[in-house]
């Protein structure tokens, strides 16, 4: 049996190794932090007088990397220039360090909540700001179990932010994707004239969510949706949906495509067949540079948007002050994280200052007071946000943003104000 | 009728896409006898080159011909540096290998240039050419061509060029090709080199339209892979054809069953191709296999 | 294929070594044992979870293991009957089954599946029996989704479930490591036993080779569709262990990228071996976390540079460690080795290669 014992040996050199790399990473139970039952008086874990420290998992590999790894650097384009601009100050009169941890999730849920128990373990006081709906969803009954903030996700999706009695311990940040559908909905209802509408929409709670608040909005209205089509966001492209929908001929497209290459080819298929329809655009798939420009978007009759933040590459802003701090900020850290943008830069960016003013009505060090906090914010106007747009944290049914604007293509690089 | 044909030359579209990394599955399978998880990553990485020059200034067709010759070059390398060490050995190692270049590839890539899609400009116009109310972009014609040729090339060379043949019988079985004098090492060396190459070709084709991103041909890769297999993965013109069936049937599909629907309009060619399997194993266009007992 | 079981070597290799051997296994046996049972214990909850993933992943790949190391067919779907088994402990437990019942049909459903699944698929070989286990989680993904009264659709099903019960005095992390740490060892047992046994050995020739299967009274179509069954069963059963850890399921659990790193970590912890599984299993929880330590914003680059590295030095899997260190300690003491430890081995595999792969096109 030499080779069983070869074996047996080798099992235990590597248990040995494993287990070690364990205790290096995660420590014993006694000095595990979290769970019910901290004393309220004491401080709660991951804050001392001076610092306090706070994770984020978001998929910083594979195909949601891109929109993953700017929710961490616009977070921590913030949240360094603050460290280094002497720090963040609290509401109980201290200032301290934000320690920031980010892990990599590859949008994967089990190893979400993996990289969640892991931060725990590590003693975070708060996460704060992950992308994803099935990776936060897998992590929120930990949260709550573990009594740990899970505040400011960047995903509209409804669940995080429609029940806050029944999650006490989570929020969500961007507006919901039913907030931005609704808006398209009511933009149509107002014309008040027939109008026919032909839907894409990923298959998928994203497109669903879309979809219900655009026809929440168009009932009882005369705008009809005449056509529908799905996709999976692995489709390699959806010319075959596109001309189904162009057979419909109908006056506008409502296009709640979340993939980059896939919107474009939408607007390249549809101009391609002849059919110029006004289009509606999700805002994480509008920005100029990549997606209108290169779909050919100038020659749709309109082409809307929801917006809640300003673009740092548009000209319209460059003289803008919180752009300005946005992208000397971002150039210094966060473009170590993210090579590209994406609108999700600049959420998380406008998410860091949240959590400022969060910190800053914080009276006591402890998670409690900073939910109470996170939960009293209203009719604040983060960096970066359009005016007219503020952070409203109290309402107990939506995401701390629950207000978009719906802005035209300007054929160019940039967006102006819907006509009429 | 007019939208049933529109229906049928998206699907054409689509299956060109699936045919340019088929014909190089193909390629590598017929030169080195692996499923090779690392042709979408040598692609990926040609393709990249070619993007990083074409951002410099340097004209498509130009920065492709530099892609094909670093593809070429960084496939030889890769056989000679990596899968050397794993010739001969367990096939599944040999595999896994491949997937582990692949990680290493598309975590390469991703460091120089980080993990959104980035548009890439295309060898052809953007232009749509309309004839009797279907409309066909010009950029799908010119995918189809450039195909064509390079299928009939690789028919070709497989069945009448010494190389070729040399190619064939290292894959095949490569104990006896060596005793017979054939250089195996080298072969298999120029089989890599040759199959990324052609990855270069497929990349810069397919790229205008999927973007060019790490992750680019991760699913393309499976609808390649099914259509090599249902074309027998012996024959360059079965693996375009059964290309072409995939895309078309997944849009006839999607387009005229509405229990199927748009989700799942992709199991359909995936169980006919399982269907045909079972029915004929050595797929459309392969040759029948006796098994010698 | 470390320890690819044939009578004969091993008889003689037993009459070798004597008890000694044996009073080591038992030795380890027992020290494994006390460690699993003490590990939660003193360990935090995060370390718990880790723990519990290993067993979790160590039972997917141990039914990879059956169907690809012992018997030598090639399955890309795996994750498919992870997935499947993780709806199923939903599905049952939002419904108030006993969860017992959960886990038998968590083990029967996924088995029958992959059963029917091997069928039709088990006179394919190579590329094409791939193609066909691919299939199965390209589809299921979409089908996942479209049935969404069963399975919560693309936001998934939060099941908060298998907590402690009072009288235990352990915390939930700690109950559900029991758990699932329970329902791995009595796999790995089994599968221990079933893969020495005669079945085993059939596994093993069907392997080597079909025709000699058959001259032997072996059918190799029978032989295969009984390992893919088992292997569905054990991924149908790693999917309850997965939903108990986890507490979550939604279509990301099935994804095809799932079982490419399945077969990786089957591979890179030792084909046809039980401890090489349970070493693919750490391999595949823990790199990722190290790697995430090292650089998180690079860990598909680290993951794969590591997965390159321990396939350069040991290609016969983590399990082939010691072997590999004693050869090259002889190899220092005896310049000119005359037969390294592995040569058979890798005999075997040279020999088995062609049949393998050669169906297509020979």
């Amino acid at each position: 049996m030499t080779k069983t014992r070869n074996a047996a040996r080798a099992s235990g050199v590597i248990a040995t190794v494993s287990i070690a790399a364990l205790l290096v990473s995660g420590c014993t139970r006694d000095s595990s932090s979290g769970g019910p039952g901290a004393d309220d008086s004491a401080s709660s874990p991951g804050i001392t007088d001076d610092s306090i420290s706070i994770g984020i998992s978001s998929p910083l590999s594979g195909p949601t990397a891109g929109p993953g790894s700017c929710t961490i650097a616009g977070l921590d384009s913030y949240i360094e220039a603050k460290n280094a601009a002497g720090g963040f100050e609290f509401g109980d009169g201290k200032t301290r360090q934000v320690d920031f941890t980010y892990l990599d999730d590859v949008y994967d849920p089990a190893k979400a909540v993996s990289n969640f128990r892991q931060l725990i373990n590590d003693g975070i006081f708060a996460y704060v700001g992950a992308l994803g709906t099935p990776t936060n969803a897998a992590v929120m009954p930990i949260a709550e179990e573990e009594e740990v903030p899970q505040v400011l996700l960047t995903t509209g999706a409804r669940t995080f932010s429609s029940d806050q009695d029944a999650h006490p311990w989570t929020t969500g940040f961007v507006p919901t994707y039913a907030t931005e559908g609704r808006a398209f909905g009511e933009l149509l209802a107002k014309e008040g004239k027939p109008v026919t509408v032909a839907t894409l929409a990923q298959n998928d709670d994203f497109g669903q969510s879309y979809l219900d608040g655009f026809n929440e909005a168009i009932e009882g209205s005369q705008v009809e949706v005449v056509a529908d089509a799905t996709y999976e966001p692995t489709d390699t492209t959806l010319d075959a949906q596109v001309t189904e929908l162009a057979s419909s001929k109908a006056d506008v497209l409502l296009s709640a495509v979340s993939v980059t290459p896939l919107q474009v080819g939408v607007l390249t298929k549809a101009q391609s067949l002849g059919w110029l329809p006004r289009i509606f655009l999700p805002s994480n798939t509008s920005t100029p540079g990549t997606i209108l420009q290169p779909g050919g978007a100038a020659a749709y009759p309109a082409v809307y948007t929801p917006s809640f933040s300003k673009n740092p590459n548009s000209p319209a802003f460059a003289n803008d002050e919180d752009v300005k701090a946005y992208n000397d900020a971002f150039q210094k850290y966060g473009s170590k994280i993210a090579t590209t943008y994406t609108p999700h830069c600049a959420w998380s960016y406008a998410e860091g200052a949240v959590l400022d003013e969060a910190f800053q009505g914080m009276e006591e060090p402890t998670r409690e007071s900073f939910m109470d906090s996170m939960k009293s914010i209203s009719g604040f106007q983060a960096p970066l946000l359009l005016d007219g747009i503020t952070v409203d944290t109290t309402t107990k049914d939506d995401a701390a943003i629950s207000t978009v604007q719906l802005v035209q293509y300007d054929g160019q690089a940039g967006f102006k104000p819907v006509a009429g | 009728m007019s939208y049933f044909i529109q229906v049928v030359v998206d699907g054409l579209s689509n299956g060109a896409i699936y045919a340019a990394i088929a014909l190089a599955i193909v390629l590598v399978y017929r030169a080195t006898g692996l499923i090779n998880f690392a042709q979408g990553g040598m692609a990926v990485t040609a393709t990249f080159v070619a993007y990083a020059l074409t951002q410099a200034g340097v004209p498509v067709l130009l920065a492709l011909v530099a892609a094909v010759v670093l593809g070429f070059a960084l496939g030889a390398l890769l056989e000679r540096g990596v899968m050397r060490h794993f010739e001969g050995g367990d096939p599944d190692t040999a595999v896994v290998a491949t997937i582990a270049l692949l990680v290493v590839l598309s975590g390469l890539s991703a460091f120089f240039f980080g993990y959104e899609p980035h548009p890439f400009p295309s060898l052809f116009p953007n232009r749509t050419i309309g004839v009797l109310g279907v409309f066909v972009s010009l950029r799908s014609i010119g995918t189809i061509t450039v195909l064509i040729v390079v299928m009939v090339a690789l028919q070709l060379l497989f069945r009448s060029t010494k190389l070729g043949l040399a190619m064939r019988a290292v894959a095949d079985n490569p104990q006896s090709s060596a005793l017979s004098g054939l250089p195996v090492s080298r072969l298999l060396m120029i089989g890599w080199g040759l199959a990324a190459a052609l990855g270069a070709i497929a990349g810069v084709l397919v790229a205008p339209q999927l973007f060019i991103s790490p992750g680019m041909l991760d699913f393309v890769l499976v609808y390649a892979l099914a259509s090599a297999i249902l074309g027998g993965l012996d024959s360059p013109v079965g693996a375009v054809v059964a290309a072409a069936f995939i895309g078309v049937v997944e849009n006839l599909a999607g387009a005229y069953l509405d229990f199927i629907g748009d989700d799942l309009k992709i199991a359909v060619p995936f169980i006919a191709v399982i269907v045909i399997l079972v029915v004929r194993p050595q797929g459309l266009f392969g040759r029948k296999v006796t098994v010698r007992v | 294929m470390a320890t690819t079981p044939t009578s004969t070597a091993r008889a003689a290799s037993t009459s070798r070594s004597g008890s000694t051997s044996r009073w080591r296994g038992i030795a380890f046996v027992g020290v494994l044992a006390v460690a699993l049972v003490v590990a939660p214990l003193v360990s935090s909850p995060y370390v718990n979870y880790q723990l519990s993933s290993i067993a979790v992943f160590a039972v997917a790949i141990l039914g990879l293991n059956i169907v690809m190391g012992y018997t030598g067919q090639v399955s890309l779907g795996q994750s498919a009957f992870l997935g499947l088994g993780a709806y199923i402990a939903a599905y049952g437990i939002l419904h108030g089954w006993p969860g017992p019942l959960t886990l038998l049909l968590c083990a029967v459903v996924p088995a029958v599946v992959g059963m029917l699944v091997a069928l039709a698929a088990a006179r394919l070989r190579g590329l094409a029996l791939a193609m066909i286990t691919l299939a199965l989680p390209i589809v299921g993904v979409p089908l996942a989704r479209r049935f969404d009264d069963f399975t919560g659709g693309s936001q998934g099903q939060v099941v908060s479930w298998l907590r402690a019960p009072e009288s235990t005095g352990l915390a939930n992390d700690q109950w559900r490591y029991y758990v699932v740490v329970l329902i791995a060892v009595v796999a790995f047992v089994l599968a221990r036993n079933l893969v020495r046994g005669r079945i085993g050995r059939s596994f093993a020739i069907v392997k080597e080779n079909e025709a000699v299967a058959l001259s032997m009274g072996v059918s190799p179509y029978r032989t295969k569709v009984l390992a893919f069954t088992i292997a569905s069963l054990l991924g149908g059963v790693s999917g309850f262990m997965y939903l108990a850890i986890v507490q979550y399921t939604s279509p990301e659990t099935l994804v095809f990228a799932t079982s490419i790193n399945l077969v990786a970590a089957m591979v890179i912890g030792g084909s046809a071996s039980i401890i090489g599984t349970a070493l693919g299993a750490v391999y595949y929880v823990l790199v990722p976390v190290l790697a995430g330590q090292v650089n998180s914003s690079r860990t598909a680059l680290i993951s794969g540079a590591v997965l390159l590295a321990v396939l350069f030095l040991l290609p016969a899997g983590l399990v082939s460690l010691p072997r590999r260190l004693a050869r090259l300690r002889s190899s220092t003491r005896r310049p000119h080795p005359s037969a390294p430890p592995t040569t058979s081995d890798e005999a075997t595999h040279r020999a088995s290669a062609p049949s393998a792969t050669t169906d297509q096109h020979s």
